[in-house]
């Protein structure tokens, strides 16, 4: 399967990433690939914006839960942002909440992830 | 590549094969079963013995095919009854007629004991020849047979050859333990006055003898091939052969095309079998030059292209040419006809005779003969006096591009062309007129369910009507029907008359009376006359239209005055496709008319279906999609499900919800079955109170682990890993089944309305 062309961009050390408007496999494994990128590159703050993500499917969430894992693993933090409520819904549904962290904005986010770092480094 | 299709295993003389010859069962079994010998009193017996038949019907319909078909089935069951067949046709030269007649006899007879079928070739060989292959215990009836024809051949009194002749199969019944029936096609060649006379009387004798004879021929001539003879016709059954159904010749054309290799489109077959009137023969015609010029029929153009070529100079005008030449075989004769025919075909409306003889006079002394002919094998109809165009579309396009190039002067590629300008336009008439007989089967059997039900005024009441429902979906609308104050007490129609069709550039309309009762007393005070005017037209009707509509149906009230005396009441009904312009809603309004459009004829359907299944479930609203197994196919179905639901009322959460799932289901469907055809078929249905949304496939069941009898969501899915889907549909949809199918599996999801009073 070819991957799909995924939104990103960095804001100081940290990626912020978008899926688009349906997270599947296909746009799932593209988010793997960035985030083993990103990962390779030194980048250890990750945030996924759901903003325009209308739709999950099961498969895309499973790929969500291994890029976590991944990078977990690598001593780096995700945060998911922007969901909307049926999606949330999914998530809650799943037994997933406590798989992940899940913030309402995007700024939200990347000020979680700057706070963790600041603690992690006190 | 096959042009031909072979018949049968067990063909004789039948020369279709099984898929082609399809829907005549009933007829053959009729045939062979005439000379049934079954139990039953000696009265019965004495009944069905020498029963006779005619076997009639439109040209090419399949008549000869049946009576072969049934000599094929006749002969390999090898019974008590012996089958022979033969066409009158195969001998033009009536003074070789009896001996002709008596060899095939003869040969059909030796073939049938010997239960070989090539020797019926033997028919063509001597008499001492077909004789010879006689079975031993048969030789001696056989030679006593041919040497009573001998005797009657040396006197050269060919009545008494003929006599001798039709007289072998009875003789044979008189000998052995066989009951022969005796199969005439093409018996209108039976023209001769003494081989005639000699037919009547072997049918007469028959009377009380053990054969059975058939006979088929073109119908206008054979119903003078039998005199009015009580007694004859007593004994003589009638089987008519209709027109093959729509649908059997759809299944005829889809399986030549895909035997020919020829790629055909639904629309494509549609117009084919309206332009060719269902005619088998026309559309072989088509197929096969398709065919053989590897041309594919997937649009109205190449269809046309392709048949206008067969009727300028393809199999089709060979025939159509064939046809003339048998009613004028001087060509000079065959221009005179053609241009009588363009007459009549061009009036529209029956010409007097005379007209159309004084044409055809100019070059033959018995124009009355030649009209005959035209007549007999109809070419034109003749009665009364007038004649009109037969109802062959074909033909009649054939004259219109003969008399074009041959009388008229144009050339060749010039008169192509005009005749393909014109089927192309006329194709979207023809599909128009399809749906509109569809709309009119509609009304028709909806003014049958008439029968004193309320029902809500507004959809008599297009005004209203759209006032009420504006942006209400139809499914709303079926919802809140019930609710409606305002209702209309319908009628108990007894009678629907049509009152004929009319045609303006973008319009035609059709009248209906449909008369029955008021109140449920069948008195004359309650007898009612609805007059009923159906108009497709591809704008609102406007006022002008109306007033000439409504002017044809004020005549027919006069005329129903005239007819049936007073009516009590008369009520007005428009039903216009595209509904009413404003002025003329006012107009209606004056008349006190109903006016509905289309789409008010589905709902009083429903409306009255509901009534009928009160305490049953009712037919819910249904869509179906089907989907390739490919990326992102389910954000199809996903939107699909969306507009459906958003129609049904769901609320946006819910409409997520069931979003969602059938996302699931999709990619489920996909993964876990083998569908041979990669397809994922989805039915969606609505009900009052419910979605139904069927997902299925051909292949393995969808969604099951290994070993599990039914799929589980009990366990928690490991984290991480993939197939979370059941999960998900159970959770967010109502009810969950999967159930097996014969080639596949389906999963059948419900959702229910929550509407505030029943959370």
């Amino acid at each position: 399967m070819s991957t799909a062309e995924i939104r990103s961009k960095l804001i100081e050390d940290a990626a912020v990433i978008y899926p688009g408007p349906y997270l599947n496999q296909l746009r799932g494994e593209s988010i793997e690939l960035q985030c083993e990128e990103l990962l390779a590159s030194g980048v250890r703050r990750i945030v996924i914006n759901f903003e325009e993500t209308e739709l999950i499917n099961s498969i895309g969430i499973s790929i969500l839960l291994g890029v976590i894992e991944s990078v977990n693993h690598a001593r780096g933090a995700l945060v998911l942002s922007n969901m909307n409520a049926s999606n949330r819904e999914l998530f809650e549904m799943l037994g997933l909440m406590s798989h992940v962290e899940m913030v309402d904005t995007e700024e939200t986010a990347l000020a979680k992830l700057c706070a963790d770092v600041k603690q992690a480094m006190v | 590549m096959r042009l031909m299709s072979n018949a049968g295993a067990n063909a004789i003389l039948s020369r279709l094969s099984d898929d082609e010859f399809v829907d005549r069962e009933t007829e053959q079994g009729r045939v062979c079963e005439l000379a049934q010998i079954g139990p039953g009193t000696p009265e019965t017996r004495a009944v069905r013995l020498g029963s006779n038949a005619l076997l009639l019907g439109a040209a090419r319909v399949g008549k000869s095919e049946i009576l072969r078909r049934s000599f094929d089935r006749l002969f390999n069951q090898g019974a008590e009854i012996l089958p022979i067949f033969y066409d009158v046709g195969r001998c033009l030269d009536l003074e070789k007629f009896p001996r002709d007649y008596f060899s095939q006899v003869l040969a059909q007879f030796v073939a049938f004991r010997r239960n070989d079928p090539r020797l019926i070739s033997a028919a063509d060989e001597p008499l001492a020849v077909i004789s010879g292959a006689a079975l031993p215990e048969d030789y001696q009836l056989v030679r006593s047979m041919v040497d009573s024809f001998t005797r009657a051949s040396q006197l050269e009194d060919r009545s008494l050859m003929t006599r001798s002749a039709l007289s072998a199969p009875a003789a044979v019944a008189a000998n052995l333990f066989l009951k022969p029936v005796v199969m005439f096609d093409n018996c209108h060649f039976i023209a001769d006055g003494e081989i005639h006379s000699e037919f009547i009387r072997a049918l007469a004798r028959n009377r009380a003898s053990e054969t059975s004879y058939v006979l088929s021929g073109l119908e206008r001539l054979m119903s003078e091939l039998i005199p009015a003879d009580g007694e004859l016709f007593e004994k003589l059954e009638l089987i008519r052969v209709e027109r093959l159904s729509y649908e059997h010749v759809e299944r005829l054309v889809r399986r030549r095309a895909e035997l020919l290799g020829i790629e055909i489109s639904d629309s494509t077959i549609e117009l084919m079998m309206l332009q060719l009137d269902r005619d088998v023969f026309y559309t072989h015609a088509i197929l096969d030059a398709a065919a053989l010029r590897g041309s594919s029929l997937k649009t109205f153009m190449e269809f046309e292209r392709l048949y206008t070529s067969e009727v300028l100079d393809g199999r089709i005008a060979h025939y159509l040419s064939a046809l003339l030449r048998g009613v004028a075989p001087d060509l000079r004769l065959q221009r005179t006809v053609l241009e009588a025919l363009m007459l009549v075909i061009e009036a529209r409306l029956p010409v007097p005779v005379d007209d159309v003889a004084e044409r055809i006079s100019e070059n033959t002394s018995d124009a009355e003969a030649v009209l005959s002919r035209l007549h007999a094998r109809e070419l034109v109809d003749m009665s009364y006096g007038f004649v009109k165009a037969s109802a062959d579309p074909v033909f009649a396009d054939y004259v219109r591009a003969k008399y074009r190039s041959q009388i008229a002067g144009a050339r060749r590629p010039v008169a192509g062309e005009e005749l393909l300008n014109e089927k192309l336009k006329q194709s979207y008439r023809l599909m128009m007129s399809r749906y509109n007989r569809a709309v009119e089967s509609q009304l028709v059997e909806l003014l049958s369910r008439f029968d004193f039900q309320s029902v809500p005024a507004s959809l008599f009441d297009d005004v209203s009507y759209h006032k009420r429902y504006r942006g209400v979906s139809r499914v709303q609308v079926r919802r809140a029907l019930d609710d409606e104050p305002e209702r209309v007490r319908l009628p108990q129609i007894v009678l629907v008359h049509d009152l004929g069709a009319g045609e303006q550039a973008g319009l035609s309309w059709r009248l209906f009376a449909a008369t029955g009762f008021e109140g449920g007393i069948y008195t004359e005070a309650n007898e009612v006359l609805w007059l009923i005017a159906l108009v497709n037209s591809r704008e609102p009707l406007d006022v002008e239209m109306l007033v000439q509509i409504d002017q044809r149906l004020e005549s027919a009230v006069r005329s129903h005055r005239a007819a049936s005396g007073e009516i009590s009441h008369a009520v007005r009904w428009y039903l216009s496709k595209e509904g009413f312009s404003a002025v003329a809603c006012e107009r209606l309004a004056s008349l006190h008319a109903h006016c509905s459009t289309y789409a008010h004829l589905d709902l009083m359907q429903d409306y009255l279906t509901k009534l009928a299944l009160v305490g049953e479930p009712r037919p819910a609203s249904e869509f179906e999609l089907v989907i390739p197994v490919e990326d992102e196919a389910e954000l199809i179905a996903a939107r699909t499900a969306e507009q459906i639901a958003r129609a049904a009322d769901f609320d946006t959460e819910a409409i997520n919800q069931i979003k969602t799932a059938l996302i699931e289901a999709c990619i489920n469907a996909a993964e876990h079955s083998d569908s041979p055809d990669r397809k994922i078929y989805q039915r969606f249905a609505i009900d009052e109170d419910r979605l139904i949304i069927t997902v299925s496939n051909k292949g393995k069941t969808f969604g099951r682990a290994k070993g599990q009898s039914t799929p589980s969501v009990a366990a928690q899915p490991e984290k991480g890993a993939r197939g979370r889907g059941l999960q998900i549909i159970r959770a967010l949809m109502d009810d969950v089944k999967f159930e097996r199918t014969d080639d596949g599996s389906r999963l059948v999801m419900t959702k229910y309305l929550k509407r505030p009073g029943n959370q």
